[in-house]
């Protein structure tokens, strides 16, 4: 299947150039100082927007002058970045997002207009959804689009009132991409920055990414032409804004992928200097295999998931809610807990700012928060994915992790089991009619989660000969047939509304006793990838 | 005005402590390590380019700048980054790193000077993998060029007859002044904002540093020649004058220790280091 992406030689250079731009604008030094004093630094923004740099150009298509690059390419590029810096990082994510309304919903004139001038000026994008009482819920919103009208019964402008919150660029922005509600119903416009009544409010004080420019932006009396509708009719708004989820979550996973693995890498680092009670702490196991290896081994999973996103991504063009519901998911909750590691890894030196940790986890704790919270994530793969499962006749996950079954280099069998119980429990919520429980349903999401990506990570892990890989495969997917089916079986009993009989036949189904008995050898596994890491 | 620029693709700098050296201790490898110009060639890029542009950055050459290396199949990403710089073509000499030494490069450029016929050849002032620091050097005695090495300043006459070079020297500084067609190589303070004056672009300064890979230039780049031949083509002797005999890593540094307080410092480095 013809996959669209850019040549592998561009594609590496990219991200030579990020790297460049990266080393030459954003030393240590200045980060430290940025994120102390809570400044974006904007100037290096419009660089890497400018024609010296023109990151953005990666996801503008060919047509408008850019590359026009495929899912693959925006994560390899997304995930580098947030190794660098979330932050500003953060400021290219803004950029692609307040494209996405034009780039799905405009008409090709209007494309050639807009898309047009980001590509070749490098406007700083903005995308305006979010208010200060419509966060997840986005159709409570309350910006509003009154239509003016002329003498002859025209639409020839629209004025907008309401307040935005939590506007990344918000301050910065030469475009805004505004969702407000007209007479027809939510609708996206494309509001220029010179225009009277769009203002920037305060900026937010964060807790991280806090080179990057999050402010409010307050809509009054802002008058702009009916031509800056995006798409030609009222009411696509909402519409709009779902079907680009599949690419902008996926480029929020490659942030939880970058930020985790750069944590990780500084932990290891840390980990051959430092010595105590005679011996580097790489030497311990109990220090490695707490702090070190169950993080290489989730980012591991993270990222083959990941891979498999942007193949599907790039071989059609349908969205993928749900595996970048998934991506996102798991990726930054794992992102999180390997930077959440490594501070504890480093000990008091982890929590002072000199060692960067402490920075990395403030910033990538944003990624389970913005671009849909984790716990909408999960709301969306639990709910969605167990209907999937129910039209497939309880073999969804089954087919996915078809092949895998007697692979024992990256212990296939255990990951394909797994599937198997999973689909069968997703089942038996569905007919108990469990998934009224979003406990149940949450629970279900956090399975669906780990098992989805420990099948990946064995295909991804069966393919080649990486040794690493494949015994992160291994751990991964023993971890995953015991704690998924005991998590299962737990909200099933907790819930009390599942029969004797259908629990002891998941039981059955689950046999964890089989999964416990095949955990022998993953130590070793365990020593084996923290041998590999600590080896440059 | 035709600028040639030599360009050897090298080990990425910034990992110089992953190299290793091969099992029978003749050579150095850098598998699996990034690949990228090396970055004084990427000087040499740039001050081509500056000397040629007719405004800071504008892009408009008034002549062409042509980057050569001999090397893999594999330089070619190396090549076309200098492409999306701004070069206008590219060579490929197809060669193996391990079968050439500085007077072999040489000669093979030598060679693409009698074909290209450039009216001025800017190199880097030497590689940061061997360190060799010969080539610009022996090039220029191959053709009988006039050459300024280590070039920290470059500026040139509107109608680009000559070129005045300084260069850094101990207490100070030497200019040296060259009719084209000559050698220059350059070092890391050509790339500073006044490095090249050209005498058409002024008013404005460069950024420190050569300009990057832009993506439109890559975008460019695609469309940019990239000519390969082979070392045989060009009728050049192959035949080693250097040999690496043996190469030994340097001996490795044990860990630092982390103090507390001064006293302990002042206790180790008396008792352990005694250096007090």
């Amino acid at each position: 299947m013809e996959l669209k992406r850019l040549d592998n030689d561009d594609l590496l250079t990219i991200l030579g150039t990020l790297n460049d731009f990266a080393e030459r604008e954003l030393p240590f030094d200045k980060r430290t100082k940025w994120d102390e004093e809570d400044i974006c630094p904007e100037d290096i923004v419009k660089t890497m927007l400018s024609e010296d740099v023109g990151l953005h150009l990666v996801f503008i298509p060919e047509e408008y002058g850019g590359l026009g690059g495929g899912a693959y390419d925006v994560y390899r590029l997304s995930c580098e970045f947030a190794k660098k810096d979330v932050g500003v990082a953060t400021s290219m994510l803004a950029v692609a997002l307040g494209t996405d309304p034009i780039r799905v919903g405009c008409t090709p004139e209007q494309k050639e207009k807009w898309m047009t001038r980001i590509a070749e000026e490098g406007l700083i994008v903005a995308y305006g959804v979010t208010e200060p009482e419509a966060g997840s819920n986005v159709e409570s919103l309350k910006t509003k689009a009154e239509r003016i009208i002329d003498e002859n019964g025209n639409i020839t402008h629209y004025k907008l009132n309401g307040v935005k919150q939590f506007i990344s660029n918000g301050g910065i922005a030469n475009l805004y991409t505004i969702l407000a509600k007209a007479p027809d119903g939510p609708t996206f416009f494309v509001v220029e920055r010179e225009t009277e009544g769009i203002e920037p409010g305060k900026q937010e004080e964060k807790h991280g990414i806090r080179l990057s420019n999050t402010t409010q932006v307050i809509l009054e009396d802002c008058i702009i032409p009916a031509e800056n509708i995006v798409g030609t009719k009222e009411g696509q708004g909402i519409k709009h804004s779902n079907e680009v989820f599949g690419f902008t979550r996926l480029m929020v996973a490659a942030f939880g992928l970058g930020g985790g693995l750069s944590a990780l890498e500084k932990a290891i680092a840390y980990s051959k200097e430092r010595k105590q009670f005679g011996d580097y702490l790489y030497k311990k196991q109990g220090y490695t295999h707490k702090l070190i290896v169950p993080n290489a081994v989730r980012l591991a999973a993270a990222q083959a998931y990941i891979e498999y996103v942007a193949g599907l991504l790039d071989s059609s063009e349908e969205d993928r809610q749900i595996e970048g519901s998934v991506a996102k998911f798991f990726s930054t909750e794992s992102g999180n807990k390997a930077a959440e590691d490594a501070i504890q890894a480093h000990g008091g030196y982890g929590y002072c700012k000199e060692y960067e940790v402490e920075k990395i986890k403030r910033d990538v704790r944003i990624l389970t928060i913005y671009e849909g919270t984790s716990e909408i994530q999960q709301n969306i793969i639990g709910v969605f994915r167990m209907r999937q499962v129910v039209k497939g006749k309880g073999k969804f996950l089954v087919n996915m992790a078809e092949g895998l079954e007697g692979n024992d280099t990256v212990n296939g069998t255990l990951a394909a089991k797994a599937a198997a119980f999973l689909d069968a429990a997703a089942y038996a919520a569905f007919k108990n009619k469990l998934s009224r429980e979003q406990h149940i349903i949450f629970e279900l999401a956090t399975s669906i989660a780990e098992v989805e990506t420990a099948i990946q990570l064995c295909k991804a892990a069966a393919e080649g000969d990486d040794k690493l890989k494949q015994a992160e495969a291994r751990i991964w997917a023993a971890e995953v047939a015991v704690s998924a089916p005991t998590r299962m079986l737990k909200a099933f009993k907790q819930s009390g509304k599942v029969s004797d009989e259908l629990m002891k036949e998941l039981s059955i189904k689950a046999d964890i006793a089989g999964s416990i008995d095949a955990q022998s050898g993953v130590l070793e596994d365990m020593n084996l990838v923290a041998e590999l890491l600590v080896q440059d | 005005m035709k600028i040639l620029v030599p360009m050897k693709r090298v080990a990425d700098p910034d990992n110089a402590n992953k190299v290793k050296i091969s099992p029978d201790g003749t050579k150095v490898t850098s598998e699996g390590l990034e690949a990228k110009p090396n970055p004084f060639d990427e000087y040499a890029v740039e001050t081509a380019l500056r000397i040629l542009e007719d405004g800071v950055g504008s892009g408009n050459l008034r002549g062409e700048v042509v980057v050569v290396t001999v090397g893999g199949d594999d330089t070619v990403r190396q090549v076309r980054q200098c492409l999306a710089m701004g070069a206008d073509r590219g060579i490929i000499v197809q060669g193996d790193d391990d079968a050439l030494d500085s007077t072999i490069v040489a000669n093979v450029l030598a060679k693409i000077v009698e074909k290209e016929q450039p009216n001025l050849i800017i190199a880097g002032k030497q590689a940061v993998d061997g360190d060799s620091n010969q080539v610009a050097q022996a090039l220029a005695e191959i053709l009988g060029w006039p050459q300024a090495t280590f070039a920290g300043k470059v500026e040139v006459p509107q109608d680009l007859s000559s070129a005045t070079v300084t260069r850094e020297v101990d207490g100070g500084a030497a200019k040296v002044k060259v009719q084209l067609p000559a050698v220059i190589s350059v070092d890391l303070r050509i790339v500073s904002p006044t490095g090249v004056q050209n005498n058409v672009a002024a008013g404005k300064d460069y950024q420190d540093g050569p300009r990057y890979a832009s993506l439109k230039g890559i975008m460019k780049a695609k469309k940019k020649k990239v000519d390969t031949m082979t070392i045989a083509d060009l009728g050049v002797d192959q035949t080693l004058k250097v040999r690496s005999v043996s190469f030994t890593a340097p001996p490795q540094r044990s860990a630092g220790v982390i103090v507390e307080t001064v006293e302990e410092l002042v206790a180790k480095l008396r008792d352990e280091a005694k250096v007090l």
